[in-house]
């Protein structure tokens, strides 16, 4: 089966059958920014960063959701796509607490490679973190709500345990009904945690403060290891 | 096997919990849950309708209710409570939550209503009326034209003062008075049904239907404008088994057409939809309304009895759906998300609903006002219809006239009216002591234009120049009282309140601009940047609308800016 010949950045790019503008679009060497998608995963085209100006529609389009077709001209790092990925960028970074819970931070990482400098806007109210989990640490101030922990929870392991929740601003990660991680009907798979590219969803050490006192005062039956 | 009698190999001996983890179904909340749900089917669509019987029962969801609900339903408890803190009018209560009190008031704050003093009145009623009633502010209840407007319960209660208020409330009138409308007896003696029945007949094709819709020119008037005769066309194409939706999830700020269409004519409404259906060939109809219009829904659910008692011809199913409280549900995708059970949660197009709608089935969805105009089109002729502009427009329409005019109401006027003649002809001029400042001419996501440009035509596209659009032309007047920054802060508050928060322009977007909105001096460069991603890169309708009255302010009103 032949592919789809279209253009990224004026360049010549062809796509495999199915293959999304992101994903073509890598494989030639361009990079746009990305944070809800995740190869191996089903694209939700929630967090916008990686907006592209197709030629001919009126508006920006997530390229993790759009499959190129004959002749498309793409504009990925053209002035106006860049200026959505960076101000996407930027409005997520504003609602960071000071300081990244992992170095690697998907959301870091992008924001320093287009150069996204101090945010202009003020941090929204954080949310307490969630260590009712002896494994897993859920710090939700360093949420983007781009529910691939959902997804993971859903739609990968099929466990169902994890929804988003609210609306608007409000919209927020929750635990079966928006109970604390340990007490809820997780099974400890630790998919949101791999699938997590901010670390507010972090493993944890056993070893680490007050974990172990929490272990302790688990039944004998848990313990059982 | 259950889970306890799992033995662990070679060492067998009991592992596991005694119990499993996470919360448990309490029996008698199942057996409360069951006796409320009766033999409603146990579908996943359904569950916005559940949480309704639960919600209406006992005044909240409580988290024993929903727990035992998604054991009922087969869901997870995070799909039960995700769908449940979506939607305004639901209030979930966690253990050692207070459950809120019996009574709801509902304080319009939307910008007819603002205009009419709605701040004001919602703080005097929290302090007057006592514990046992609880006051909310609420987004536009469709009811701009008796502002300032108040809800008890599903009660409206119209140009409501404190006092009005308090009487309705110990009153204890908590569901709207019967009204009278058009109804189907009356409706068929006058010839209402006729036409249906005799296109069922065949004394007309489809394809003659559609190019005389076609050829008048009729619109989408919820807002979007799409020329009804080609999505006709694009439905059409697809496999059956399909699907229409009437979409009278009126929501928009300054909007009431549907609301009086429903209340008024409602079998001219159902006709056409009707009609719809039959050209497109659908076996299901819904029709979703929204939860703000509780008389509307009443009398929908007579007009279908009444129908089904005794249908002019072969009718598809029909599927009457209630909303739950949320702006964003009018757009298309997330109306049929919500049709669906779920969260009101704006699709990606592609592919489009005419593809993928409904159940994964090829969709039409149609406004209120836009099946309304199709009897009079197929049996007056496309010309007729059409000829009814003036300034070279097509067609005429409903306008929601409110905000400082001496009559606020719905007017049938020509596509390319203007602003002036509405007001001047239409509404009995200004309201006493108030000048001709501004409009809106599309509700809240229409911008906002001077009073310098009210000889505009108005009409879809007409405005695009000017950075403004009709959309549900809902005309909201502004005097020289007003300040059109103060307008696009209300309206910026109303979006960031109804954004779904899926996407990060929208969500995040709406909740930066109130801030920067609400600054004495606004950021404006900033605001522009912002402005041009949430335009730009929102997924819906909502996001790349929200800065219109922003920009407008920037572009009309830079005298209210300056320090």
């Amino acid at each position: 089966m032949s592919g789809v010949r279209f253009r990224v950045d004026g360049m010549d790019v062809e796509a495999r059958p199915g293959e999304t503008i992101l994903q073509a679009a890598e494989r030639a060497g361009v990079r746009i920014p990305h944070l809800c998608y995740m190869e191996g995963m089903r694209a939700d085209g929630n967090c916008r960063a990686c907006v592209v100006e197709i030629q001919g529609e009126r508006v920006l389009a997530p390229s993790c959701c759009r499959v190129p077709v004959e002749g498309m001209e793409v504009s990925a790092t053209g002035e106006r796509a860049r200026a959505s990925q960076r101000m996407v960028l930027e409005l997520l970074l504003s609602d960071m607490p000071e300081g990244s819970y992992r170095a690697d931070s998907e959301l870091l990482l992008w924001a320093t490679e287009l150069g996204v400098g101090a945010p202009r806007f003020s941090r929204r109210p954080a949310p307490a973190p969630d260590l009712s989990h002896p494994a897993m640490a859920v710090h939700l101030d360093a949420c983007i709500q781009c529910t691939r922990c959902v997804r993971a929870c859903r739609e990968v392991q099929v466990n169902d345990v994890i929804g988003y929740a609210g609306r608007g601003a409000g919209a927020r990660i929750v635990f079966d009904l928006e109970d604390p991680m340990g007490t809820s009907t997780c099974v400890a798979c630790g998919e949101c945690v791999q699938s997590c590219p901010t670390g507010a969803l972090l493993p944890r050490s056993p070893w680490e403060a007050g974990v172990v006192d929490e272990l302790d005062m688990l039944s004998p039956l848990d313990r059982s290891w | 096997m259950s889970p306890d009698q799992r033995t662990r190999p070679r060492r067998g001996r009991p592992v596991g919990r005694p119990i499993p983890k996470g919360r448990q179904v309490d029996p008698a909340a199942l057996a409360e849950v069951r006796a409320l749900l009766g033999d409603l089917p146990r579908r996943r669509d359904l569950l916005i309708e559940c949480l309704h019987r639960i919600q209406d029962a006992h005044g909240h969801l409580s988290a024993r209710h929903l727990t035992a609900l998604a054991a009922e339903l087969r869901l997870a408890m995070a799909e039960v409570y995700e769908v449940a803190t979506f939607y305004e009018h639901f209030d979930v209560v966690k253990e050692g939550d207070e459950a809120p009190p019996s009574v709801t008031v509902r304080v319009c704050e939307s910008i007819s209503c603002a205009l009419a003093g709605s701040e004001a009145l919602r703080a005097q009623l929290a302090a007057r009326l006592g514990p046992g009633v609880r006051v909310l502010p609420a987004s536009c209840i469709g009811r701009c034209d008796h502002a300032p407007a108040v809800k008890v319960g599903h009660a409206p209660v119209h140009a409501a003062t404190v006092e009005r208020v308090e009487e309705a409330v110990a009153g204890g009138r908590t569901t709207p008075e019967p009204a009278p409308y058009v109804g189907y007896t009356e409706y068929r003696a006058a010839g209402g049904y006729e036409l249906l029945r005799s296109c069922v007949a065949g004394a007309r094709t489809a394809e003659e239907v559609a190019a005389t819709v076609l050829a008048s020119g009729l619109r989408g008037l919820g807002g979007a404008g799409f020329p009804s005769g080609r999505k006709w066309e694009f439905v059409r194409r697809e496999p059956k088994p399909r699907v229409v939706v009437l979409n009278a999830d009126e929501g928009e700020p300054g909007t009431f057409k549907d609301r009086f269409l429903l209340e008024s004519d409602p079998h001219r409404v159902l006709e056409g939809l009707l009609l719809a259906a039959w050209v497109v060939e659908a076996e299901d109809v819904f029709l979703y309304v929204r939860d703000e219009y509780a008389r509307a829904r009443q009398v929908l659910a007579e007009c279908v009895a009444a129908l089904e008692a005794a249908p002019p011809c072969p009718l598809p199913r029909l599927h009457l759906r209630r909303g739950a409280g949320a702006y964003i549900c009018g757009e298309e995708t997330a109306l049929i998300e919500s049709v669906e059970g779920k969260r009101g949660e704006p699709r990606l197009r592609p592919p489009y609903p005419a593809q993928v709608g409904v159940f994964g089935r090829p969709t039409l969805v149609h406004n209120v006002e836009t099946v309304y105009w199709l009897r009079e089109i197929l049996e007056r002729g496309a010309e007729a219809f059409a000829g009814a502009g003036v300034r070279g427009h097509k067609g005429k329409r409903l306008f929601s006239v409110s905000g400082r005019v001496a009559r606020p109401g719905v007017y049938a006027a020509p596509a390319g009216v203007t602003a002036r003649e509405l007001i001047e002809e239409y509404a009995g001029g200004m309201a006493p002591g108030h000048r001709f400042y501004g409009y809106l001419p599309g509700g809240a996501s229409g911008g906002i234009l001077p009073a310098e440009l009210g000889d505009l035509p108005l009409d879809f596209d007409a405005l695009a120049p000017y950075g403004c659009f009709i959309g549900s032309a809902a005309i909201v007047v502004l005097s020289d009282r007003d300040r059109a920054r103060d307008a696009a802060l209300n309206l910026m508050r109303f979006f960031a309140h109804e954004s779904c928060g899926k996407c990060t322009p929208c969500r995040v977007g709406t909740a930066k601009a109130v801030e920067l909105l609400e600054a004495a001096e606004w950021d404006v460069p900033l605001l522009e940047e912002l402005s041009r991603t949430m335009m730009d890169a929102s997924i819906c309708g909502l996001g790349q609308a929200a800065p219109n009255p922003v920009r407008s302010v920037l572009r009309y009103f830079p005298q209210e800016l300056a320090r």
